[in-house]
């Protein structure tokens, strides 16, 4: 453990720059910059850990493939605007044909999704949790190769992020805007208005629909709701095909944003960040993630700027502070911000 | 089963002199590859150790086994302080695996008092700080990211401070013996740090299975099956878990110490990483969950896949591409060629058959190969191997 010591030693900060920062911080445009750019990347995170914790709430299992099914739409979704968009667009249209895009993503990974959980998860139900998350993380594996190696074979670098899909992303998008005294990418705010929309449309889906219903009573007590005469397994399958549409919108989303863009790496990467948002705002709750959601963001802005202004010398800050209000909130509230206590334990 | 590994590189060594001699580079594990099945089958097992036996799947045991192989780097290189940098490299190996235990017992503290899902991912947590701490830690190395390597000599493996008795090992270093005792068969320096090492994972793997069959090791099953029950009969259900997880911590570490000893540099990615830990998961379960050994033959099926679908040490795509004959390597179908097909679905794509067979033992064969097999002989290979035989020899 001396080596955390040394590290944490390495990343104080001289006075100088620190008391010149927190002049720069409490600057309203500073902050307001912070913000919008936290609430941006919490809409991405929302949009994909919001299936993750709808699966987890109904069924009981968590979804390891989950980052794989963002993966395969970032590049789906990546293919379509490669082909539409890359003769260059107007902002109308290129905005228009994403949210098209986003759509026929969210359709295609749907079934995709439901099609896969009637496969090979529905068998193994009656299995222990483990094995269900062995499941899931197996089909994740198959997916990452297998985008590999179809990125591979058209002549795409797996890797380095796919750069012809994000710079079909518009002008207008990319330049600075000023939003309430700061200057703001344009990009944060479509994320956010993105992400606003999901939020709405799911929780409509959640308290307006009979699916909803059924979803919310299955996540309380799955078997008082089979008793009542309703078909669990079809609500599982519809909320894993829901949960799977999600995540690839989200990585469709994550295609155009320009820190992270359309590479296999996206698995792995958007799996962990999606675990810590949902078991923070508590596995199962819609409430919760949406929470988690803007506090991870937030965190993630705010350290990130702590680094970028040398402030904190520590290049692995926003990682490890994402990850430390994992373990933090685990320790102190186990449950998650907004869990029910019995779910989640065995 | 322990005489198979002790007879492999030697009949791997005849088999290349044979007449089937391609064939054998095509489809059988090179050696270096059987070296990796020591140390990650070993960290493997100890991931079994914890995982299989107490129910608590340990997702951040990657931190064990990089504890162990960075303590190994940092003190060889004398960057530790109050330990010289010419320690022996079986004393450093006890260190890191010490160090491991200890980080399992800080980490164990706070999350056993979670469990299920709440529990693998609080193990989870940790390791990624971890990960991200050791990647961004000037210290290790100039550039930490690409993670530090050993300076010096090669290691040995021996009893310490006795010269004659240690053996050195590494990459593309260490001692070899020609002609031993008359024979005329030269042992490699690859050779000799494949028996070395095995050495080390058999003796690791013998403490452990005592450990399993001692009635500390029933009392760790006894909390798989039923914790509440366990508790109940009198056992002190958190000090069982605690002593399970850090003596499981200190044979990863000893399993990253050797793989730093073996490699000679180690990085976040081969070490910290979340994937390092997927990988003993995956293994276990196709070698097994819930029995020790069962790991291991996953490892080595595992890095068999990823020795012969690689061409780094003549695979399954190097045999292809020498006895297909060129006409059907150039046929052109769709602008796709024979060629093609082996570049881009044969060579280097372990992970995706790895992947399909992993998901069919999970739906088809849940207890794994060993266990499998066990359930077929109705007890352990070992116990039931005599009856077995006594039916054919009529």
């Amino acid at each position: 453990m001396t080596g955390d010591v040394v590290a944490l030693a390495a990343a104080v900060p001289d006075v100088a720059l620190l008391t010149d920062a927190l002049g720069r911080f409490f600057q309203p445009s500073t902050f307001a910059r912070l913000v919008v750019e936290g609430l941006g990347k919490a809409a991405v995170y929302f949009i994909i850990a919001v299936g993750l914790t709808l699966v987890f709430g109904l069924m009981g299992v968590l979804n390891f493939a989950h980052g794989a099914f963002a993966m395969l739409g970032s590049y789906l979704g990546g293919i379509l605007v490669v082909l539409a968009l890359a003769g260059g667009a107007g902002p109308i249209t290129s905005i228009a044909f994403f949210v098209v895009v986003a759509a026929v993503v969210f359709a295609v990974m749907t079934v995709v999704g439901g099609a896969l959980e009637v496969t090979l998860v529905r068998p193994i139900y009656d299995r222990t949790p483990t094995y269900q998350i062995l499941m899931t993380f197996g089909i994740g594996l198959i997916l990452e190769e297998g985008t590999r190696i179809a990125a591979t074979l058209r002549g795409v670098q797996p890797e380095p992020p796919w750069l012809k899909a994000r710079g079909t992303l518009p002008g207008f998008l990319e330049t600075q805007y000023d939003v309430l005294g700061a200057n703001v990418r344009g990009f944060y705010v479509f994320e956010i208005v993105l992400g606003v929309l999901v939020a709405v449309a799911v929780w409509l889906f959640l308290t307006r629909t009979l699916y909803g219903l059924y979803i919310r009573a299955g996540s309380e007590d799955s078997e008082m709701v089979e008793a009542l005469g309703i078909d669990v397994r079809k609500a599982f399958t519809v909320v894993f095909g829901l949960g799977t549409g999600l995540a690839a919108v989200g990585g469709v989303l994550l295609m155009w944003d320009p820190l992270w863009g359309a590479s296999v790496l996206l698995n792995i990467d958007v799996l962990l960040y999606a675990f810590v948002v949902v078991i923070i705002g508590g596995l199962g709750s819609f409430k919760g993630t949406l929470v988690a959601a803007v506090v991870v963001g937030v965190a993630d802005s705010f350290t990130t700027w702590l680094f970028n202004t040398g402030i904190v010398t520590f290049s692995g800050l926003p990682e490890v502070t994402v990850f430390l209000l994992l373990v933090v909130v685990l320790i102190v509230r186990p449950q998650g911000l907004y869990g029910v206590e019995e779910v989640g334990g065995h | 089963m322990i005489v198979a590994f002790l007879v492999y590189p030697v009949v791997y060594d005849l088999l290349g002199r044979s007449p089937l001699a391609s064939e054998a580079a095509a489809f059988l594990p090179g050696l270096t590859f059987m070296i990796a099945v020591l140390y990650l089958g070993l960290f493997a097992m100890s991931f079994d150790f914890v995982s299989g036996y107490t129910g608590y799947l340990s997702f951040g045991h990657a931190a064990f086994y990089g504890t162990g192989a960075y303590a190994v780097v940092l003190a060889t290189n004398g960057k530790i302080p109050g330990v010289p940098a010419d320690m022996p490299f079986v004393l450093t190996m006890l260190l890191g695996a010490v160090l491991a235990g200890v980080l399992a017992l800080a980490m164990g503290a706070v999350s056993f008092r979670l469990t299920g899902v709440y529990f693998a991912m609080i193990t989870l947590g940790f390791a990624q700080v971890l990960y991200e701490l050791v990647r961004n830690w000037g210290y290790v190395s100039p550039n930490p990211s690409e993670g530090a390597t050993v300076d010096g000599g090669a290691l040995e493996i021996g009893v310490p401070y006795v010269d004659s008795l240690g053996l050195a090992v590494g990459r593309l270093t260490g001692d070899s013996f020609e002609n031993v005792l008359g024979t005329g068969f030269d042992v490699s320096a690859t050779m000799t740090s494949y028996y070395a090492l095995a050495l080390v994972v058999v003796v690791c793997y013998f403490a452990m299975q005592r450990i399993i069959h001692s009635p500390f090791g029933k009392a760790m099953i006894a909390v798989r099956e039923n914790e509440e029950r366990a508790e109940a009969v009198g056992y002190d259900v958190f000090r069982i878990k605690m002593g399970a997880f850090a003596m499981s911590a200190f044979f990863a570490g000893i399993a990253g110490a050797l793989f730093a000893g073996y490699s000679r540099s180690v990085s976040p990615e081969s070490t910290y990483f979340f994937l390092v830990t997927a990988d003993a998961l995956i293994v276990t379960i196709v070698g097994g969950i819930g029995t020790l050994a069962g790991p291991l033959y996953g490892t080595v099926f595992h890095e068999w896949l990823g020795d012969v679908l690689s061409t780094e040490d003549d695979g399954i795509a190097t045999y292809l591409r020498e006895t297909v004959p060129e006409g059907l390597l150039t046929t052109d179908v769709g602008g796709v060629t024979f060629a093609d097909v082996i570049n881009s679905v044969v060579d280097g794509r372990a992970p995706l058959y790895l992947g399909i067979v992993f998901v069919l033992f999970v739906l088809f064969v849940p207890n794994g190969l060993l266990g499998t097999v066990r359930d077929r002989l109705g007890g352990t290979v070992a116990e039931r191997t005599g009856d077995v035989l006594e039916r054919y020899r009529r």
